[in-house]
């Protein structure tokens, strides 16, 4: 048997419709300005109180949905939710997203969870479970959601925590990302690094959750090489594309790797070269969990010189923990495919919002995962920011609960109407 | 594995913890350097302290998890840790 080529068909990052500067954040909280110089970021995005995990990934994953042929809309056999922001023990966020992006009721539903690795396991056992000859021709839709649960509590965490969903269409047409079948290497063990023992906090360890992500990428890497002969950190991967919780961390690990694994090279050049691509738009929507490494990848596609073909290291990391570096081949199709969800132009569109307002949002987003029996939600003080925002596609808004049973509603957003 | 630093003594352990402190926070006056101190007391943020400790163990030549340093309460502990390991 042939083993078909796989990998990513198609892409998209949501990052929501508001955003807000972290410098603003610096300031209103009182932080330490000069932390800002190992954050590395500019902005990050903002949730409304009528965006929960299911808006998300649906507003992450219809603008995929919408341009596959309905002939290849029936041919998804799987769709995976990977969030650590569920909203029910036992009721997969997959099944809401399900229903609202009206998929074939001929397919597997499943919602997985690893913090912040959990997607890429999916995306991982998607690819082997296409190549294997079970069901030719099929795809799988995995889709990295999460809501963040930060406020003036989480310190230094607060400013580095975005919103929204990475949606990955899995198949055997691999337009955006080649995988290379074979070419990874994991790392696993228990660990308290940091956890959501509850639907409105989390727990952080900042010196453990750091130090494990970067004994992880070394041990991962390490595995990678025992699988693929000659593969060098310095010389291997065009660009890297790692999970970044903020972008100043992804440059110590960089430097870090280059020490262990490249001695002698420019680390300083390397970083702008080889990882700088990746950057982009993290450091304007902050950490997306799961989906964060895609969005890495978006962003090298977008902004990296790939027309030629390029391989990709890329290395997903989730607290707890668990952890992977795999690698992937670009080129320009995959730019082709990335641009057309204009995620740059939609970033640059979101609403950009004042402290205050933040706080005010906050407040009203906060318990976005608490299981109330019935809830209404008013969306009608958010419409004026879907509107301003200039989103172009319709956008689901959670409306409340009804006997635990969460509503949605559909917005039309005019897009356009106002350059903020 | 023998190590660069197994000849060194606490005092010359501290010493290659301050010179790493140096390198990675130019600003920090020598005078502030003291071991009951955590990194943190010297304004390192989580950032700032993972390049301390690789410089340190880079320049000891010593492969510890980064993990191993998560809990220590100062330098001094830091001290206690890399000259067990470079004995080890």
């Amino acid at each position: 048997m042939t083993i078909p080529a796989v990998g990513i068909e198609a892409m998209n990052v949501y990052a929501g419709v508001a955003r807000i500067p972290v410098a603003e954040i610096f300031t209103g909280r009182g932080l330490d300005p000069s932390r800002l110089k190992n954050l590395m970021m500019t902005d990050k995005s903002v949730g409304l109180p009528c965006e929960d995990p299911v808006t998300n990934a649906v507003n992450a994953a219809r603008p995929l949905i919408d341009q596959l042929p309905a002939a290849d809309r029936g041919r998804i056999e799987v769709l995976v939710t990977s969030t650590e922001s569920g909203v029910d023990f036992s009721k997969s966020v997959a099944s809401y997203v399900h229903e609202y992006l009206g998929l074939s009721r001929r397919c597997r539903l499943i919602e997985v969870k690893q913090a912040c690795y959990g997607a890429t396991a999916a995306a991982q056992l998607a690819a082997g479970y296409l190549v294997s000859g079970m069901s030719h021709g099929a795809k799988v839709l995995v889709i990295a959601t999460d809501i963040s649960l930060v406020d003036d509590r989480s310190g230094y965490t607060e400013p580095a925590m975005g919103f929204g969903a990475a949606a990955l269409l899995i198949g055997t047409e691999p337009r955006v990302l080649t995988l290379d079948l074979g070419a990874f290497g994991t790392y696993s063990y228990e660990t308290m690094d940091s956890a959501r023992p509850a639907p409105t906090f989390d727990v952080a360890a900042a010196d453990r959750s750091l130090f494990t992500y970067l004994d992880c990428l070394d041990n991962c890497f390490r595995a990678y090489q025992d699988r693929v002969d000659s593969a060098d950190f310095g010389q291997t991967f065009d660009y890297l594309a790692f999970h970044t919780p903020f972008a100043g961390m992804v440059r110590a690990a960089h430097r870090k790797m280059m020490r262990d694994h490249a001695r002698g090279a420019d680390s300083a050049a390397d970083f702008e070269q080889r990882v700088g691509p990746s950057l982009y738009y993290p450091s304007r929507i902050g950490n997306l969990c799961s989906g964060s490494v895609y969005t890495a990848l978006a962003s090298v596609i977008d902004n990296a010189e790939i027309d030629d073909g390029a391989r990709v290291g890329m290395y997903s990391y989730g607290s707890g923990c668990s952890s992977e570096f795999f690698s992937g081949v670009v080129d320009a199709a995959s730019r082709e495919a990335i641009r057309e969800m204009r995620i740059s132009e939609r970033l640059d569109r979101r609403v950009t919002l004042q402290f205050d307002e933040y706080t005010r949002l906050l407040e009203g987003s906060l318990s976005c995962l608490v299981p109330d029996r019935n809830r209404t939600i008013d969306s009608e003080p958010f419409l004026p920011l879907y509107a301003k925002s200039g989103e172009r596609q319709d956008l689901l808004m959670w409306t409340g609960t009804k006997d635990y049973h969460r509503t949605y509603d559909w917005i039309s957003t005019p897009g356009g109407t106002d350059d903020d | 594995m023998t190590s660069i630093g197994e000849q060194l003594s606490r005092d010359d352990l501290l010493a290659v913890v301050f010179e790493s402190v140096r390198e990675i926070m130019p600003t920090v006056e020598p005078a502030r350097l003291r071991p009951e101190l955590h990194l943190r007391d010297l304004g390192a943020d989580s950032v700032d302290r993972v390049e301390i400790i690789v410089t340190v163990l880079d320049w000891l030549g010593l492969a510890e998890p980064l993990a191993s340093f998560t809990d220590l309460s100062d330098i001094d502990a830091m001290v206690d840790l890399l000259y067990r390991r470079t004995r080890s």
